[in-house]
């Protein structure tokens, strides 16, 4: 039985979607269908076999020693061939060979054996292999399984080759008992809509379409600004490229705008998100009324990548006198100040004050400190480094020192982060350029307050910092204008947040799966991380994250079907009772939910499992009082069976065995 | 495992080096349905990392996080991979590359040999242990450690005696005593370089006096010492086996300094020694802990949280620059600090009886000599694109991790897959054009 006969292929499946890439309404219902289907299929196999004498077959492997050394193997396979349902029995020097594989795929044609135990090495080797060689006899692979004698036996039990051989029959023996109510599986595979959503048209979001569109798949790019490039368009030039932002942003844009395979959707907003990997459905919804048009669209995608970004991190009003005095601005508002100035430039004039003296303040709003900050309005710290300030500050830094030689830098940091690739010459350079560094505690930032009347004439303000560099001395430094080297801070997205179940870090930021083994998936399968919605980056950290996220999409989107694992939850609608306590415990939204269904001519709530979004942990099976929910492929009565098997008396020793006594 | 290539092989794209860069970008490659092949120089894939102990800032072991991908990449259908294989050269010629490589001898039949290494347990020949840094024995023939992949056995020539016992223990008569070199060239459309980084010498900076103590040791050496499975199983220091007391990190001792002409930033170092400390801390309570340092360069996510946490634990920061290390008595150390922390008394020697020197990294492989790849001013890989960050100057050829300049491994990861994705939509443009054509 091959899956394509049960489940239909994605070309048809495309030919009942409308050419606006919206599923049409029955398919749904039919998506259900088909996985129900797939489940069935296997186990109406099993019944209509039901209660067969079973033919198992049982091959022990002697590892070329590292198994028979220690392990009695011949006397392995004597005592399991007693077990009832075992008819073969067989040792082999090395079962993973190319002739032991044949051995078995030949003998389940030739003795009809219909289900397969190998007990060998660790399954982390081998079970995918041994798997292989039993479909390839033509038995269902998930009849088939694995026991660990080298790992679990025969090395850890070198100095005890009596017990080692006890124990290697005792597991064959649990693992036969397992089999006997194993059902055949089959992968669930899904219709895989070969189109992503990608939210946020800035650098990441722009470079995650270009990267996917580039595969061939079709992006649909949503962002409510009326422009894409995001913050960049908005700063002059950028390190270390030294080029404009714009040019990066218009370069990718444009890109991206004339790119037949992504639409592109300016001052909209993404409203609904329902569904699951390969099949999400979205409603996205325009910000404006668009004078008749349409001004919401559905649609449905297979992936969603989140390239939603960060905001900057506004002082809150005095804070450093911010919005008090004229001239104390923002790291940004600084930069959009300094993208009109000329080169070599006498007098700088910012908001009709001469500047001669600038003052720069690192993390303002980052590395935030219990006791030393004020908590935001969620009573949260930025705890975090921005991570793109200092070099930022000093790029800027060096740009005022060219535009404005005369004018006179301090820098206000508490370390100095300029990592990345060509950052430390800005440090440097800075430094030559005559740039004066005060190094601060974080637990003792510094001050800023207007200079008092007397002293005016040498600035309006003055910031006093208590200096390491010098030993802790109090410093007051008067300057005309204050720059605060300010961060990220998350965007803002609570809805998108509480509809697609995204988890966020204490720093309010998307939060990844593992930073290094999963670092651009999110909990929900199908949904991925790209740039600075994940945390602070820099563009070429930025750029990259995008292209990582794009791969990842790519890679689902390489494959016809969307294919899990059979290992999933299944109601047993008969012991149902509907109350709901296996959907109480479950932490996979939307994978377990109570519909109404008629059973006996009475309507009664019965729960339901959502295949697409069961992942398999079983915690709906443990709780379940009436039994009525059970994990495929490790199902209640293979456990005890299992157990029952590993426990039973062995066969030839003391009394008759009774290995399978439940039911 | 795939191990078996001819010339006529021509794989969708080639992978040079197999470290955690290298394996993210085969299997993100592969995963997409392309035929990669994995090339190492080493015996075992896995790089730098699988030889670390944890890994901040999440302090998981660093295993856990290496083997998986390992074995992903073995088990993977759509990756071959050739390890102690070096590539001679690359050469390009109309966008098409040409890799020529030297497949090294094991004198082990890899088909035949099933990593049961009672080769490894007859032998009576043992040789410093590189993946120990040196620190504990290895036999002459052996499999490189206990998680490398391929388990495959692998003969030491140099210190190999020809006695015979491999070959007469090997249930499956794997030993080949007359295995030879073999050279092949591979032609494909695209190429990640991802062959990584090697550490300066612990020398570079004479007055640290490292030739003269066996106490003033490498990062890397401590990350074995702090392994759960590393060569002492516990801490101890390597002149006399001494529980150390008081512990020194000197940070910057081959980066941010252009009197060794790396003026760079190493951008690793300040994460690993604080994570060394907190591991230090659990393994030995009763140590002092220092880092001399000129500015801690905590950016990632979490990662100043994880500083934080390490202040906390009682970890002495000291803002300063080390001048000299002179060994003293007993295998002690006298360090010479010029330290802004301490107004009346500036100049400290402090003594601390086991020093770590953070020293820089620098490429561990030089493809502009033998490709066409063009270097940067800092001897990495040159990244010229303003869009592309993984593109190198040559079509077709891409560039990951630590080849393209000091990164730690999240950064490194991300980089892996973009640089995948950089090369999956070349081949694919590439092809649609030649389907046009």
């Amino acid at each position: 039985m091959s899956s394509n006969e049960k489940v239909r292929t994605h070309q048809e499946l495309e030919d009942d979607v409308c050419p606006c890439g919206e599923v049409a309404p029955e398919e749904e219902a039919h998506l259900q269908k088909e996985i129900a289907q797939a489940q069935d299929a296997g186990r109406a196999q099993h019944a209509a076999g039901a209660e067969p004498p079973l033919r198992i077959g049982v091959y022990i492997c002697r590892c070329g020693g590292n198994i028979s050394d220690v392990v009695d193997v011949e006397r392995v396979a004597e005592t399991v061939r007693l077990i009832p349902g075992v008819t073969t029995a067989k040792v082999h020097t090395f079962v993973c060979s190319d002739p032991g594989q044949h051995m078995i795929s030949n003998d389940i044609l030739e003795e009809n054996l219909d289900r397969v135990v190998v007990a060998s090495c660790t399954p982390f080797l081998h079970e995918q292999t041994f798997r292989g060689a039993v479909a390839r006899g033509g038995m269902n692979p998930y009849l088939y399984e694995h026991v660990n004698i080298r790992e679990q036996v025969s090395w850890a039990h070198k100095h005890d080759p009596e017990g080692a051989t006890q124990k290697a029959i005792r597991m064959i023996a649990g693992a036969v008992g397992k089999l006997r109510y194993a059902q055949p599986l089959e992968q669930i595979k899904l219709p895989n809509h070969r189109r992503a959503l990608v939210i946020g048209g800035g650098l990441a979001g722009m470079k995650a379409a270009s990267d996917l569109s580039a595969r061939g798949i079709s992006v649909l790019l949503v962002e409510t600004a009326q422009q894409l490039g995001g913050h960049l368009n908005q700063w002059g030039q950028v390190y270390p490229s030294e080029r404009a932002a714009k040019e990066i942003t218009a370069e990718l844009a444009k890109r991206v705008q004339s790119d037949p395979r992504i639409e592109v959707l300016l001052s909209w907003k993404v409203a609904e998100v329902s569904g699951f990997i390969g099949n999400f459905k979205v409603a996205v919804e325009s910000l404006y009324p668009l004078g008749g048009k349409q001004s919401r669209i559905e649609a449905t995608v297979g992936a969603i990548i989140m390239a939603t970004g960060f905001r900057p991190y506004v002082p809150r009003n005095g804070e450093f006198l911010f919005r008090t005095d004229p001239c104390v601005v923002t790291l940004p508002e600084f930069m959009q100040a300094m993208q009109g100035a000329t080169p070599g430039a006498t007098k700088f004039t910012f908001k009709g004050r001469t500047v001669r003296n600038v003052a720069f303040l690192h993390c303002v709003g980052s590395r935030q400190l219990d006791g030393v900050h004020q908590p935001d309005e969620n009573g949260r710290l930025n705890t975090y480094c921005s991570r793109t300030c200092c070099t930022t500050i000093l790029q800027q830094s060096l740009a005022l020192h060219q535009r404005y030689p005369s004018v006179g830098i301090f820098d206000f940091y508490q370390d100095i982060r300029t990592y990345g690739r060509g950052e430390e010459n800005y440090y440097t350079n800075a430094s030559k350029a005559g740039v004066v560094f005060f190094r601060y505690n974080g637990e003792e930032p510094p001050r800023v307050k207007p200079t008092s009347p007397e002293h005016t004439s040498r600035g309006a303000l003055t910031v006093t910092v208590k200096d390491t560099l010098t030993w802790g001395e109090e410093l007051e430094v008067p300057v005309d204008m204050v720059v605060l080297g300010t961060g990220m801070i998350p965007g803002q997205i609570p809805d998108l947040i509480d509809q697609m179940k995204l988890a966020t870090g204490e720093d309010g930021f998307l939060q990844e799966v593992h930073p290094k083994l999963r670092p651009v998936e999110v909990a929900v399968n199908g949904v991925l991380l790209a740039g600075t919605a994940q945390g602070p980056m820099n563009i070429q950290e930025s750029l990259s994250a995008a292209g990582a996220a794009a791969v990842k999409a790519a890679a689902m989107f390489a494959k016809e079907d969307v294919e899990l694992n059979p290992y999933v939850a299944e109601v047993d609608l008969s012991l149902c009772t509907g109350d709901a306590q296996c959907v109480t415990q479950c932490a996979y939204e939307g994978a377990l939910h109570i519909v109404e269904m008629e059973v006996n001519g009475e309507v009664v709530p019965r729960a339901k499992v959502n295949a697409g979004l069961c992942v398999g942990c079983g915690a709906c099976v443990a709780v379940c009082p009436h039994r009525a929910i059970n994990l495929n492929g490790w199902r209640l009565d293979q456990y005890e069976a299992m157990v029952e098997g590993i426990a039973a008396e062995l066969p030839g020793q003391a009394c008759e065995p009774e290995l399978v006594s439940i039911r | 495992m795939n191990t078996h290539v001819t010339s006529d092989f021509r794989p969708d794209a080639v992978v040079i080096g197999g470290g955690i860069a290298g394996l993210q970008s085969a299997l993100d490659l592969a995963d997409q349905d392309l035929q990669v092949l994995l090339v190492e120089r080493q015996s075992s894939i896995g790089g730098h990392m699988i030889s670390l102990s944890k890994v901040y800032p999440t302090l998981d072991c660093a295993s856990c996080i290496t083997t998986p991908k390992m074995s992903a990449a073995a088990h993977h259908p759509n990756i071959t991979i050739l390890t102690n294989t070096e590539v001679e050269g690359v050469d390009t010629c109309d966008e098409k590359h040409s890799v020529r490589l030297l497949q090294k001898p094991t004198y082990v039949n890899f088909d035949k040999c099933i990593g049961c290494r009672l080769c490894e347990y007859a032998c009576d020949t043992e040789v410093p242990d590189p993946f120990e840094e040196g620190l504990g024995a290895v036999r002459a023939i052996a499999v490189p450690f206990t998680n490398a992949i391929p388990q495959k056995a692998v003969l030491n020539a140099e210190a190999c005696g020809t006695c015979g016992t491999c070959a007469r223990v090997c249930p499956t008569g794997a030993i080949e005593y007359d295995q030879q070199p073999r050279r092949l060239t591979i032609r494909t459309d695209a190429i990640i370089v991802a062959s990584g980084f090697n550490l300066n010498s612990l020398n570079i900076k004479p007055q640290y006096n490292a030739q003269h103590s066996s106490n003033i040791i490498s990062p890397l050496t401590l990350e074995r010492l702090l392994a759960p499975h590393g060569p002492y199983g516990r801490v101890l220091r390597p002149s006399d086996g001494k529980i150390p007391g008081s512990i020194a990190f000197v940070q910057c001792a081959g980066s941010r300094d252009e009197s060794i002409g790396v003026s760079y930033c190493s951008r690793v170092c300040c994460m690993y020694a604080i994570k060394q400390s907190m591991l230090l801390s659990g393994a030995l309570p009763l140590a002092d802990i220092t880092i001399y340092y000129m500015d801690i360069r905590a950016f990632g996510k979490g990662y100043e949280q994880f500083f934080q946490n390490a202040k906390a634990m009682g970890i002495n920061f000291v803002r300063g620059k080390v001048a000299r290390i002179d060994p003293i008595t007993d295998g002690d150390l006298s360090l010479h600090v010029e330290t802004t922390e301490d107004a009346d008394n500036p100049l400290q020697e402090r003594r601390h009886d086991l020093v770590v020197l953070a020293q820089g990294m620098i490429p561990g492989w030089q493809p502009s000599t033998i490709t066409q790849v063009a270097s940067a001013s800092d001897g990495f890989v040159a990244t010229p694109m303003l869009t592309a960050p993984t593109a190198t100057t040559v079509p077709g050829i891409f560039v990951a991790g630590t080849a393209a300049g000091p990164k730690d491994i999240v950064d490194t990861i991300a980089e892996a897959g973009a640089a995948a994705m950089q090369a999956s939509q070349y081949l694919h443009q590439k092809r649609a054009e030649v389907l046009v054509a």
